[in-house]
């Protein structure tokens, strides 16, 4: 059954996703390579408008294909009634997501390529308890609708997860990092660098007090900032009423070093496509610039209640609509120098991770957090690990006043590029 | 299906195999507001199949196409073979097994048309939408879901299960000004559609509390005597304490080992913990586990001391002791790993009254809203929370968030309250990526001396 004809037989508009991806894993647990994977998945997405309500269906099994058919004009009588319109053929930036030397990667060199991370920690850190999952990925998207678009890509993702735990008597100490790329870079193993130089500076403990005093986000930290203000700027939440941002566009919520991005059209990342999951060219979309709120992030649903246009921000899964979602999150670099920053704290901390991010009524701003990995600044230097620490604060009043945004960025977790950011004053909470 | 399972298994060289194949349908009826945002139905098929070379290791092949399960067999064995682990893995021992489960619903969710699903969570969505004029916001969701699952090892053991699920979940959102407020309940459980009919409290009580919270001052951050409710207690007792009894947390580290050693005192004489897939109802309850072990009552504290722990057939051989019933997986996409089943907190005996009468200054702290764990550190945020004042439940406050170390916050409970219940919450437990397993949490109140709060 040809499933595009049936279907516009029966409906105004129609949209095909199929989606297949081959998943090559072997993961080390405890230091020791104890499994390896192959996982080869497929399935179909229908979206249909009928009589001006969408409907969805979605299947793994190829051979319900009339069961998908039926599911999902079914699924459009009791359809949302919306008013827009699937895109027609646009033409896109070229992004780059394939890289053959990824596809070529044999599993013996994947094995390889984990025991040298394993080489680069353990010589250093002995005690160091090493899971670390390499996962090399082809994915192809297809993508057609009634207006005749018919877009089809593939993506090689390579991602890296690794997570180093160390426990001397009492100490522990848990850390973790995903590295993800879709082209093959010859030194991408830097991430497992920063991570034994924390685990190095961490061997140092020290205390200290309670009180107001400066902060300084690392790249891992400053995404206690960014995550309430990613959700903020999610057009579905605009949409709904519950962003704080809503409403705000062209006013300055924040300290002029602050600019914030959205690109998914940037070569080799794990959030970049030349399309989004709808049909609409990725681009690069400004939210927030020189502390002056630009606008949000939307797919053709949201844009359309919203009366906007779709930035082309729609992200989906196989059993799942679309909704508004960041590509790769860009916290624009500054123009101070870390060694700088640190310099100038008199008395202060550094944040590298926390525990519990994004729970609690952070879509309001406010977050509060034990403190899983920061370091006390005295007399401009890094003095030791503190531990028992823990912060809270409400973004939107923190980042009004920022001291310093370092030239010095990192991608961290896969799809978020931060730099070092320094906040004046902010309430640090010890357990004494 | 199972004789084509039967028949790739003989074909392994393996020393161990198993090949786990589930046919799901699932409904989803959601609003957002106003909107109607999904209803749908959707059909996943699909298989895994695992290897195990004893002297290399695991090798796992996962696959939406079933026409080539013996291809797929020799591919999990080119895996294992790349696999190359220190020591030999050995499997805990299971009595071979033929059964078929069927499901029992009253009201089979299969048979009630999408309109019937569609107006229950219309309705819901309506008392909430209809409560408050503060209200600008809800989410409202109906989801069902029919497993059958085909499952067979190469030791002769063969299962069929069909395993049924329902929730219902609402959240209310209000806002006042630049204040957001939120409230969330749900109720979930294998059943049939019976299950999640009739609960016109469920979005009162969501609505109410987010419009209450608007009016609710933050907490000011400070050390308290927090006394839990059964959701708190629950969910505290699965996060912060269930996850170290996985023994996969334990077997391959000799530190944590020695934190979690069997006859360590973790808490007061009148602290009892255990987990137990067998009782009846329940959303952790299966007769088997997805390696065919048998589901049973494991104790994990007994008045006090640390006396057992989860496991896996492979953590089980590994560390010498019996198997618990305790290897799940989320579906055909993944290999089972250790997880919990229904944690709980056994029944004391203080009444609630009892246990807030002397309590000058504290925090009656209701409801999860999320957590984490890292090892023995913990930080929970509350749903809603009220202020104690001289023995007294006095005004609501929000933003309590409790944070702490496990150890001593266990040593801490100093009161277990004679009220338990079983959570009958949506939502589930997520680990290595499988999110969400459907576990059951019970506990009593509980009472907690020395909590730190964090506040503004």
């Amino acid at each position: 059954m040809d499933l595009m004809k049936e279907l516009t037989r029966n409906a105004e508009q129609v949209e095909i996703l199929n989606l297949q991806t081959e998943t090559t894993t072997i993961m080390f647990e405890a230091n020791q390579l104890k499994s390896s994977s192959v996982a080869q998945t497929r399935g179909t997405a229908v979206r249909v408008i009928r009589g001006g309500r969408m409907g969805f269906a979605a299947s793994s099994d190829e051979n319900a294909v009339m069961k998908l058919a039926s599911n999902v004009l079914e699924s459009a009588s009791y359809g949302d009634s919306l008013d827009f319109k699937f895109p027609s053929s646009l033409p896109a930036q070229e992004v780059r997501t394939y890289d053959s030397k990824i596809m070529e990667l044999s599993i013996p060199r994947l094995v390889e390529i984990g025991r040298n991370i394993l080489d680069l920690i353990l010589p250093v850190e002995p005690d160091a308890r090493i899971n670390l999952n390499i996962k090399r990925s082809v994915q192809s998207v297809k993508l057609r609708n009634q207006t005749g678009l018919d877009i089809s890509f593939e993506r090689s993702p390579l991602n890296f997860e690794l997570e180093i735990d160390r426990i001397i008597g009492d100490d522990v100490l848990i850390i973790f990092d995903i590295m993800g790329t879709t082209e093959w870079i010859d030194d991408n193993l830097g991430f497992v660098g920063r991570l034994v130089e924390q685990l190095k500076m961490a061997r140092r403990l020290t205390t200290m007090r309670s009180g107001n005093m400066p902060v300084l986000f690392s790249p891992f930290g400053a995404l206690a900032l960014a995550l309430p203000l990613s959700q903020g700027l999610n057009g579905k939440n605009v949409y709904k009423g519950v962003s704080p941002m809503r409403g705000r566009v062209g006013e300055k919520l924040f300290d002029e070093k602050i600019t914030l991005r959205d690109d998914g059209t940037l070569h080799g990342r794990p959030g970049s496509a030349p399309y989004d999951d709808e049909g609409i060219p990725h681009k690069r979309n400004v939210l927030v610039e020189n502390g002056v709120l630009k606008g949000f992030i939307y797919d053709l649903r949201t844009a359309a209640k919203v009366g906007v246009e779709s930035t082309g921000n729609a992200e989906r899964g196989l059993f799942n609509q679309p909704e508004p979602s960041s590509t790769n999150f860009i916290f624009q670099p500054g123009k101070t120098s870390v060694k700088e920053m640190i310099a100038s704290i008199d008395e202060g901390i550094l944040v590298e991770s926390l525990l519990g991010l994004g729970q609690g009524n952070i879509i309001s701003g406010a977050f509060s957090n034990p403190l899983a990995l920061a370091f006390k600044i005295e007399k401009g230097e890094i003095v030791g690990r503190v531990k028992d620490l823990s912060i809270a604060g409400n973004v939107y009043d923190l980042l009004k006043k920022v001291e310093a945004v370092s030239q010095e960025a990192e991608w961290v977790y896969g799809t978020f590029h931060a730099p070092y950011v320094l906040l004046p004053q902010m309430n640090v909470f010890t357990k004494e | 299906m199972r004789d084509r399972i039967q028949e790739a298994l003989k074909l392994s060289n393996a020393d161990y195999t198993e090949i786990r194949i589930e046919e799901r349908e699932s409904t989803r009826i959601s609003y957002r507001g106003r909107d109607l945002e999904n209803a749908n139905a959707v059909i996943d098929k699909g298989g895994v199949v695992r290897c195990l070379l004893r002297k290399h290791g695991w090798g796992v092949a996962t696959f939406n196409n079933l026409d080539d399960l013996k291809n797929k067999v020799e591919q999990a064995y080119q895996c294992a073979l790349v696999a190359q682990s220190d020591e030999p893995i050995t499997l805990g021992s299971a009595e071979v097994i033929e059964e078929y489960i069927h499901a029992d619903m009253q009201h089979d969710f299969r048979d009630v048309s999408m309109a019937a699903k569609k107006s229950l969570a219309e309705n819901y969505n309506n008392i909430i939408l209809g409560s408050n004029d503060k209200i600008i916001d809800t989410n409202s969701v109906y989801v069902d879901s029919f497993s059958h699952i085909y499952f067979a090892n190469s030791e002769g053991t063969y299962i069929e299960e069909e395993r049924p699920s329902v929730i219902v979940a609402t959240s209310a959102i209000a806002r006042d000004g630049d204040n957001v407020q939120q409230s969330h309940e749900s109720y979930a459980g294998p059943f049939g559609f019976e299950f999640v009919q009739d609960r016109d409290d469920m979005p009162r009580t969501a609505a109410r509390r987010a419009v209450e919270l608007l009016s609710a001052k933050s907490v000011s951050g400070g050390q308290y005597p927090v006394v839990a409710d059964q959701m708190l207690a629950g969910v505290f007792i699965h996060e912060a304490f269930g996850h170290l009894s996985e023994s996969d947390f334990v077997y391959e580290n000799p530190k944590a080992r020695e934190m979690m050693v069997l006859g360590r005192r973790f808490g007061r004489d009148i602290l009892n913990v255990y987990d137990d897939g067998t009782v009846p109802g329940q959303r952790g309850t299966h007769r088997y586990d997805d390696e065919g072990t048998p589901t049973r009552h494991n104790d994990l504290i007994k008045q006090g001391i640390l006396v057992g722990r989860l496991h896996s057939r492979e953590t089980a051989a590994k560390m010498g002791e019996t198997v618990t019933g305790n290897a799940r997986a989320i579906n055909y996409r993944f290999p089972p790993i250790v997880r919990m089943t229904n944690t709980a907190i056994e029944n004391g005996t203080t009444p609630f009254n009892d246990m807030i009468k002397d309590i000058k200054l504290g925090i009656y702290a209701c409801d999860a809203y999320g957590g984490e764990t890292m090892l023995e550190n913990f930080s929970f945020s509350s749903g809603h929370a009220y202020m104690i004042r001289d023995g007294k439940v006095a005004e609501m406050v929000k933003d309590v968030i409790l944070s702490g170390n496990l150890f001593t916050t266990l040593q801490n409970i100093d009161a277990i309250g004679n009220d338990f219940k079983w959570l009958t919450v949506g939502g589930g437990c997520g680990k290595a990526n499988q999110v969400p397993l459907p576990v059951g949490m019970g506990a009593p109140h509980i009472r907690i001396q020395n909590v730190i709060i964090g506040g503004q």
